[in-house]
């Protein structure tokens, strides 16, 4: 038997591309339309790779467990830990962050998203300065000039190109391809950058001089500038600087090369700001390349609840936070907690060594439908229905656009949504009995 | 069944023409009853004002741009934490709380009904994952149209069943509740940096005029019977001068219902500017005022403006950007495609700067000259003018000419000279004041019918009771009292169970969302036109399969139902 | 004088951090209850720390606090103290000082990040070295330190005195990046090395006594002072601050 699901929504980057036609066959993917292939390998990965039920270490080996003994297991620990970590969401939907919060509340302890190992020097940036941006479908349908900064667009988010930029379908132009410019910024050429009109290659680590020459020459004092900005030659400087200045709507999307580099949440504070100083002459906007699915979508539960967007330490009742202390990389390499919770997330793959011994020292429980690198840290292992497959539920889109996504497989795994909210039930019962 | 007696309750329901007299309330099942059993619960009100829950008319507490304003804002966050305790969640932040500190804030204060006063369509579902965070208010969601290519299309068209088809099937689909036009035109020339500067100005790429899109929204709402009318951010918010763009858009509508008025000006107080610097701004609330008094169709709220910190935030984006200009402080902007804009910084209303002190008069002249308080909400624009935690004070501020008096010595002298508050001496009764938080706001939402702002039998039994005796209290005077009161309940019910007993939340209800369902007929179902299914999918970056808001996001929806004409 | 000297206890979990803002030194007049948090757990005072008090006085300019023992761990000492003494014998936790009003704080050890965060006065000797954000602000908050004095005979490290508002510091070793990032009044002086210094300043002095690395190309060169190179910015902003600088790194990859 044959079935064509439309409108389907890829879980796996922040693009959240909706219109996924996915084949089934015999109640299995057979075919996947319209994806990009790290999209399609998502889904195509999926069949016969998923653990079978919870695992359980008991010294050098695997034992199953039923998901019964499985949640005992959490509620002990996490209702009994100092300062418990429940770190990763992102793939998570946010019906399950909200209880996550929730959770980290009752039993205080930390919660922190993944955030804090991709775009959280952006919300640090944004914090400062705030955030000039936009929904995507205004950058496809208005942008003449369109910049990314630090991000090989072409292979980390392969159909933002066709979907929301330079590709896509624009309003107000005839043939936006043709009358749009692209300038990529990097440290080296990318096969993003080879579609660029301009390509800007700066030395490693010098992009926040780069952007500080930019708005020096926007704020006509570019006499101050040398002759060679990290790199880069001043002429070209003049010559971005004008063709920003000389856009009708400008629109800069930052990735990792720039997040996680030198100067981190400066570089991004300064991307800003030469947009918002941009806004005097011209219409400019700013945003950055989300990774995980629903990384956005933790970060704005996270706020509404607890008012920060990432790495919030409960541990005397009230919400603080502090990222450089109350994110979930510090807190491990500080040894600091002394259980984790790990929901649908890598850090075995992700994290520095020194906070994988920690986790592996420490009782970490991991929500995870397929094996992983984290998997060999963890003492459980809890494997659910996948969310956008078999699981439905709110997303955020890196713009902040907020879709369901769809269930559209049979599933004998109980959601990640279910089981938080057994854990948060079973301890606020316990808390309440104490 | 569960059931209350309130006792000796000092009622005043403007709606039902209850004045002031000491009577009781029989509550059961969460409605007001004829009687109760005699072995019911029963609170003592003690002589106590007792009034209908309270209702914000227009507040921004949940949805993109305010938790952008959250988000961008720990140092906020920062003041006014609390650990859970009892039946309340942890709560965070002054200007902009957490949702549970918005929620928690407004129920001490005696509210149980918010309107959030801007949800971009697109948008929607954020808005109303944060009304399900919103434990302690029912919800309703007024839905930007001010920059809608669609509602443009007909517009230009001058085809108001069409604007009416476009209007009905988004509120349907994002479950909204009313037509918000913010900035009407403005948004949308945002989206190249343009903003515009009179009602009679074409929109950039469009043939249409703000006029044009007020006049056919008026229209069309009406042709749908919506239970409330367009809710209208005019345009130039906040320029010196801007009084005649207001007094030109007061002239607009006509008297097209009997049961409410036909257009709903929001944060008058921002449109009330004359001068034409920020160094010769003067108030010109008498003109605007006077204008409103000849206008039954109209209904405005104050937007008032305390001094302090608070955030700004709106849908009107290139506001936000020349505010940026001004205050060099954070900016955030935030288009949304084919719908609208927004931005959000944070500001500091200062009684030593003239402008700022201006403001505040400004605001208290409106709502003390417009004669007929039914015509005039009390409001903040929460938290533009102020958080509405200093709904208290503007009370106070409008119950006594001392008070005034005292505050007026504190501002900036140039007030005296540039507006007219020093002159005025009327001081609002507490029916006044009932009428400008609750049974105005009932009357003007079109709310009245789903039991809101009254306490007649059949009624939501949403009830405030405050601390303070109206018989053996004079406000003129006693305003410190009058002003006590108001930020902290005796009780606060809702749904007929108390939910907050001096000042604590006690209990939780499930919420409800309001939104409406305007049963178009098939003709105007625009998901029957190819062209705007064809449009839709080449201009929204996101499936029209997608955009649509399942009924997951409103489990306790109270469908409101209108029939077009 | 009175003298309170506290001695950290061995711990069962000794990573966990301890937040003590109530250790200052007003806190010790009189016998009242003191309470600190160990992670999520509420803990007597006495608990954590071996407490002898010697001596009895009524106001807190009389009184020092001593610390000993592991206080690596332990954060938030001192915070909002307006008068009297707090002496760390080895390492302190990060937040030392924060909101300091007055009084003095002498860490013999290492300060961990945030020391003197959004200080107002007082001082603040760290014979060690400091962490991150010393004499910064908070996240989001657009001052940082407002006046008092900061000295670290060590190194600092990353983003020393952002935002710096008011006051002095004066670092006698190096620092790390984006020392007086955002700098908006006061003065900050380094007598050793720095990378990226005073990036987007817009008043406020800046003394660098060692070599600048990756100098921004977005200061103006204004002349010579006492052997420095005096530049003015940051340009990229309208800053009207003043960067003074031994030695410009010569051949900078960035320039």
């Amino acid at each position: 038997m044959e079935d064509k699901i439309r409108h389907v929504i890829c879980p796996y980057c922040g693009c959240l591309c909706d219109d996924i036609l996915i084949e089934m066959t015999g109640g299995e993917i057979s075919g996947v339309e319209n994806a990009c292939t790290l999209g399609a390998r998502k889904f195509l990965d999926d069949a016969g790779n998923r653990l079978k039920g919870p695992i359980m270490r008991k010294g050098d080996e695997w034992v199953d467990i039923s998901y019964e003994e499985a949640i005992d297991y959490a509620v002990k620990v996490l209702s009994e830990a100092d300062r418990p970590l429940l770190y990763g969401w992102s793939g998570c939907m946010t019906e399950t962050q909200a209880i996550g919060a929730h959770l980290a509340e009752l039993i205080g302890g930390i919660v922190d998203s993944t955030t804090s190992v991709c775009h959280g020097p952006s919300i640090l940036a944004i914090q400062e300065v705030g955030h000039p941006g936009c929904t995507l479908g205004q950058v496809k349908n208005r942008a003449d000039t369109i910049i990314y900064w630090g991000s090989n667009t072409i292979e980390a988010h392969p159909r933002h190109l066709s979907r929301y930029t330079n590709y896509a379908d624009a309003y107000f132009f005839h043939n936006a391809f043709r009358e749009r410019k692209v300038i990529v910024v990097d440290v080296r050429k990318t096969v993003t950058a080879e579609i660029a009109t301009e390509f800007v290659q700066i030395d490693q680590g010098g992009d926040y001089h780069v952007l500080s020459a930019l708005r020096a020459i926007i704020r006509e004092r570019g006499g101050v500038i040398p002759d060679m900005v990290a790199g880069v030659p001043k002429a070209q400087l003049i010559r971005v600087a004008e063709i920003c200045r000389q856009a009708k709507f400008g629109a800069l999307f930052f990735g990792v090369g720039i997040t996680m580099t030198g100067g981190k949440y400066k570089n991004i504070r300064n991307a800003i700001e030469f947009i918002s100083e941009l806004n005097r002459y011209t219409k400019w906007t700013i945003s950055p390349m989300r990774g995980h699915s629903n990384v956005y979508g933790s970060n704005e539960v996270f706020t509404w609840i607890s008012g920060y967007p990432f790495a919030v330490d409960y541990s005397r009742g009230i919400a603080f936070y502090n990222p450089g202390e109350t994110t979930a990389v510090d807190i491990l390499a500080r040894k600091e907690a002394d259980a984790a919770l790990i929901m649908s997330s890598d850090p075995g793959a992700h994290f520095p060594r020194v906070c994988s011994e920690h986790l592996a020292r420490i009782p970490t429980i991991l929500f995870d439908p397929y094996p992983s690198a984290t998997t060999h840290l963890c003492t459980l292992q809890i494997p659910t229905a996948v969310n956008g497959i078999d699981a439905a539920g709110t997303a955020y889109r890196m713009d902040g656009i907020p879709i369901m996504t769809r269930r559209f497989m049979e599933t004998v795994y109980p959601t990640d949504t279910k089981l938080m909210q057994e854990i948060y039930d079973r301890i606020r019962k316990v808390k309440e009995d104490a | 069944m569960h059931e209350i007696l309130i006792k000796n309750a000092f009622v005043i329901d403007p709606i039902q023409g209850i004045h002031g007299d000491i009577m009781d309330i029989s509550v059961r099942d969460g409605r007001i009853v004829d009687k109760v059993s005699g072995t019911c619960e029963v609170i003592d009100a003690g002589g106590n004002l007792t009034l209908p829950g309270g209702i914000d008319s227009h507040t921004h507490v949940c949805g993109t741009k305010v938790n952008f304003g959250r988000y961008m804002s720990p140092e906020d966050m920062r003041a006014g934490r609390t650990p859970r305790r009892g039946a309340m969640y942890h709560t965070s932040g002054y200007t902009v709380p957490t949702t549970y500190g918005n929620s928690y804030r407004y129920s001490k204060m005696g509210y149980t009904t918010l309107l959030e006063g801007a949800m971009a369509p697109m948008e929607a579902r954020h808005t109303h994952e944060e009304f399900a965070a919103t434990p302690m208010q029912d919800m309703l969601a007024n839905t930007l149209f001010d920059g809608n290519w669609n509602l443009f299309e007909a517009v230009g068209d001058k085809d108001i069943r069409q604007a009416a088809a476009v209007i009905g099937w988004t509120l349907s689909a994002v479950r909204g509740f009313g037509v918000k036009l913010t900035n009407p035109g403005g948004t949308e020339a945002w989206g190249f940096g343009d903003d515009l500067s009179s009602i009679d100005e074409t929109v950039p790429n469009w043939d249409i005029t703000p006029r044009d899109i007020i006049d056919t929204s008026i229209k069309a709402c009406e042709f749908l019977h919506l239970p409330h009318s367009v809710h209208l951010h005019c345009n130039n918010l906040g320029m010196p001068g801007n009084y005649r763009t207001t007094l030109q858009t007061l002239d607009i509508p006509s008297d097209l219902n009997p049961d409410r008025q036909t257009l709903y000006l929001t944060h008058v107080q921002f449109h009330s500017y004359g001068g034409s610097t920020w160094g010769d701004i003067s108030s010109e609330a008498e003109k605007v005022a006077s204008s409103v008094n000849t206008k039954p169709q109209v209904v405005i709220d104050m937007g008032q403006v305390m001094f302090g910190r608070t955030m700004t935030m709106t849908a009107d984006g290139p506001m936000e950007f020349r505010l940026y200009t001004l205050h060099h402080n954070k900016w955030s902007n935030h288009d949304v495609e084919l719908e609208t804009g927004s931005g959000v910084i944070p500001v500091y209303y200062s009684r030593k700067s003239p402008v700022n002190s201006i403001m505040w008069a400004i605001g208290l002249e409106l709502a003390l000259l417009v004669k007929n308080p039914w015509q005039c909400m009390l409001t903040t624009d929460n938290p533009n003018g102020a958080p509405f935690v200093k709904y208290p004070e503007i009370i106070g501020l409008l119950m006594s000419n001392l008070y005034r008096e005292k505050e007026l010595d504190q501002v900036h002298k140039l007030t005296t000279d540039r507006t007219s508050l020093g002159t005025i001496d009327r001081e609002l009764s507490f029916e006044d004041i009932a009428v400008m938080t609750r049974a105005g706001q009932a009357k003007a939402l079109g709310i009245i019918d789903q039991g809101k702002g009254h306490l007649k039998e059949g009624a939501l039994a949403d009830i405030a009771i405050y601390p303070v005796k109206p018989d053996q209290t004079d406000p003129s005077l006693q305003y410190e009292e009058v002003i006590g009161a108001f930020q902290q309940t005796l009780y606060t019910l809702k749904d007929g169970f108390v939910v907050n007993r001096d000042g604590e939340v006690i209990r939780g209800i499930p919420n409800r969302t309001f939104w409406v369902n305007a049963n178009l007929p098939d003709d105007m179902d625009v998901m029957k036109s190819p062209r705007f299914v064809e449009k839709f999918s080449r201009y929204y970056s996101v499936d029209l399969e997608n955009y649509m808001v399942q009924d997951d996001y409103v489990e306790r929806g109270i469908e409101m139902n209108t029939h077009v004409a | 004088m009175m003298q309170v000297t506290l001695t950290m206890k061995p711990r069962a979990k000794p990573f966990l951090p301890i937040e003590a803002e109530m250790i200052v030194p007003m806190n010790f007049i009189g016998s009242r209850e003191l309470f600190v948090w160990e992670g999520n757990k509420k803990r007597r005072l006495e608990d954590v720390f071996t407490v002898r008090k010697e001596g009895n006085v009524n106001s807190p300019e009389n009184i020092v606090v001593i610390l000993r023992g592991d206080t690596g761990r332990v954060k938030r000492v001192g915070e909002y103290m307006s008068s009297g003494i707090i002496t760390i014998e080895g390492d302190i936790g990060m937040h030392c000082g924060n909101f300091m009003r007055g009084g003095n704080i002498v860490i013999h050890g290492n300060a961990d990040g945030w020391l003197g965060r959004e200080m107002r006065a007082g001082s603040i000797l760290c014979h060690g070295n400091a962490g991150d954000y010393c004499g910064s602000g908070y996240r989001g908050e657009k001052r940082g330190m407002r006046g008092g004095k900061i000295e670290i005979m060590g190194d600092a490290g990353d983003y020393l005195g952002e935002y710096l508002t008011g006051g002095e510091i004066h670092v006698h070793g190096n620092a790390g990046m984006f020392a007086g990032a955002e700098m908006r009044g006061g003065t900050l002086k380094i007598d050793g090395d720095v990378r990226i210094p005073a990036a987007n300043m817009s008043k406020g002095t800046c003394i660098i006594g060692g070599v600048a690395h990756e100098m921004l190309p977005t200061f103006e060169k204004t002349g010579e002072k006492n052997g420095m190179v005096v530049f003015h910015g940051d340009v990229a902003n309208k800053g009207k601050g003043e960067l003074m600088i031994r030695q410009v790194q010569e051949n900078s990859a960035l320039q």
